[in-house]
């Protein structure tokens, strides 16, 4: 059993290269986000679509709404609020919005949906809904690096380093000089 | 003894601070429950109209205001959807338990040739006795599938049965004050839907 002064010197390497891999792996984290990051990477956030006045006559001509996408990218927490100022009902997949009303529904599952579609001439609409790269994802990558970062690097620099391993250098005369009687 | 006093005195505000503390997270996780299923933001009166139930009586969905009406268009001879739809009813209804009676579950034909009153009881109460089946004229009908933006198309498949019927398979919610409120594709899972309706009636007491 290490007396708390002998374990001194494992604690203070320990915090210094957790301190260390914290810094690195933060630092290595957001390179890594902000060379890879996807313009629908943000927040989630309320997207309104709109079903303008005369769409189900204009889709029965054979005549799509140049206003309304054909696919639309969502981030999970997104809310679609689609507002029908058209005369008849219409429906995206499991959204059904009355004439004149509004209605909306929560993304809360990550999922490439293509979905049936009354607003669009090809009758189908595809909805992508993604995992959005927020702080939080970030932090928690962070949390779960940075402890696996600095055990191996700690077992590792105990292996390379032990604490305590540059012992002085033992002259000759330690080496020859004959023991006592009395010491023995 | 002045000591214990304010010791005391202590505990019981900090008892008190704390009571307050979760009613205020109560009602803020209840306000901010967010309905799982598609729903309608502006409060629009639901379309009403007079049809036939399993009985042979007339059933108006105005007389049904104070109760939460849940409306599922489908026909009796439906392979697949019709009782998956009318099996999610009836799970529903175990899991609200003594709520359920506050819920009104009905299920309208799309295929009126075939789906007379009788027809209808055997089918729906063979899932359960409180349920209602609509049926009625073709003209009534129409106007109903209209409204609600039910489509179906009949299609030949030369068997026994003559033909099926291609339909809309969403479930529509009606509150209590007789406004479409919120709509669940087909297969919307059970739970998430109990979820909608337990917050609707807690917000309706």
């Amino acid at each position: 059993m290490k007396k708390p002064n002998q374990l001194r010197p494992y604690l203070l390497r320990l915090g210094l290269i957790l301190a260390l891999s914290t810094a690195f792996v933060a630092v290595f984290n957001e390179a890594v986000y902000l060379l890879q990051k996807d313009p629908h990477d943000r927040a989630p956030q309320t997207i309104e679509l709109v079903i303008p006045q005369g769409t189900a006559a204009r889709v029965e001509a054979g005549e799509d709404d140049p206003t309304i996408p054909e696919e639309m990218v969502f981030v999970l927490g997104d809310t679609l609020l689609v507002r029908n100022e058209d005369s008849t009902s219409h429906q995206l997949g499991p959204i059904w919005v009355p004439a004149g009303a509004t209605a909306s529904l929560a993304m809360g599952e990550p999922a490439k949906l293509a979905y049936s579609c009354s607003f669009s001439t090809t009758r189908y609409l595809n909805l992508d809904v993604r995992q959005p790269t927020t702080l939080g994802t970030r932090v928690t990558a962070l949390l779960l690096a940075a402890p696996t970062m600095t055990a191996l690097i700690y077992i590792y620099s105990l292996l390379v380093f032990p604490v305590g391993g540059k012992q002085p250098k033992k002259t000759s005369a330690d080496i020859s000089a004959p023991v006592s009687e009395g010491e023995r | 003894m002045e000591v214990m006093k304010s010791k005391y005195g202590l505990l019981g505000t900090g008892i008190v601070i704390g009571v307050a503390l979760m009613l205020v997270g109560w009602q803020i996780v209840q306000g901010s429950y967010q309905y799982q299923g598609s729903l309608i933001e502006t409060p629009l009166p639901a379309a009403d109209f007079e049809l036939i139930n399993q009985d042979g009586d007339p059933y108006r969905l105005s007389e049904q205001r104070g109760q939460i009406v849940l409306i599922f268009f489908g026909y009796t001879h439906c392979p697949d959807v019709c009782p998956l739809s009318l099996a999610d009813y009836r799970a529903i209804k175990a899991q609200l338990g003594e709520q359920a009676g506050q819920v009104e579950y009905l299920f309208i034909t799309v295929d009126p040739e075939r789906d007379t009153p009788e027809r209808m009881k055997i089918y729906v109460t063979s899932f359960d006795p409180d349920f209602t089946g609509l049926s009625g004229s073709m003209e009534a009908l129409e106007k109903v599938w209209s409204s609600y933006g039910v489509y179906r198309a009949k299609v030949e498949t030369g068997s026994a049965s003559g033909y099926t019927m291609d339909h809309t398979a969403r479930m529509y919610l009606i509150d209590p004050s007789g406004n479409w409120r919120l709509t669940y594709p087909f297969g919307f899972e059970v739970e998430k839907v109990v979820a909608d309706l337990q917050h609707m009636l807690r917000e309706e007491n």
